[in-house]
């Protein structure tokens, strides 16, 4: 029994790079039509997190053959913990973890952004029935116990 | 707390961000100045009461570097840009 209609998963591992500058060619989709947004082609996200700044996101599987087609980015598959909170409420978790404004005319379906959660920086976008939150990998178990806490299952 | 009008990311808590030091003239070149000059330039930030320009970083954000005009009695802001 939770405090609030939410289920917290954690996510596995993914394969992440970051790109900075011209976004290359061989990243596989097209650049988002605006800062802070992101754009998805099957299972890859391409998300703009900062000025000439780039985030790609796909499956572990995917790794090595993304590092072999993009040269020039840094690898940082084994820096991100992600967590799915999903539910009637995600919202409020959010709103309890991060100054972020999440209202759809601040922060639309394919909006993806860096802000903090808890204190700590955090990757956040939308799923389905909710959020997905990215954080320091080395700050993913005090992480997940600061959410169950909200949630009401610690 | 301050609300700060990123130019990429919109408006953020001062928590995204860190202090990153005076907004200060070009590094001058210390030979052409006396060593009073030199130590003034790299230890004593300007600390008037009213408007002054800084250095903050969107660390938790866009990792963009900014310089804010910030007053320092009511800490409106008057302006935010990108770089120097």
């Amino acid at each position: 029994m939770t405090r609030y209609d939410v289920t917290i998963t954690r996510l596995p591992l993914r394969a992440l790079f970051e790109m900075r500058g011209a976004l290359p060619g061989d990243a596989g989709l097209p650049p988002p039509p605006a800062p802070l947004r992101l754009t998805q082609a099957g299972d890859r996200v391409l998300a703009m997190t900062g000025p000439a700044r780039w985030l790609l996101m796909a499956p572990l599987a995917q790794e090595e053959t993304l590092e072999r087609a993009l040269p020039e980015a840094v690898a940082l598959s084994d820096t991100l913990t992600f967590f799915a909170i999903t539910g009637l409420g995600a919202g409020q978790i959010m709103a309890v973890a991060s100054p972020l404004d999440l209202h759809a005319s601040a922060f639309p379906e394919d909006g993806c952004a860096f802000t903090e959660a808890f204190g700590i920086r955090a990757l956040v976008r939308r799923l389905p029935g909710g959020f997905e939150i990215g954080v320091d990998a080395s700050h993913a178990d005090w992480f997940a116990a600061m959410l169950d806490r909200v949630a009401g299952c610690a | 707390m301050l609300l700060i009008d990123c130019p990429f990311c919109g408006k953020r808590t001062e928590s995204e961000f860190a202090y990153g030091g005076p907004a200060l003239a070009p590094r001058p070149d210390p030979a052409a100045l006396t060593d009073a000059e030199w130590v003034d330039w790299l230890t004593v930030p300007p600390n008037p009461l009213g408007w002054v320009e800084e250095r903050w970083w969107h660390a938790r954000g866009c990792g963009a570097w900014l310089t804010l005009r910030r007053h320092t009695v009511t800490h409106e802001i008057a302006e935010v840009r990108h770089g120097r």
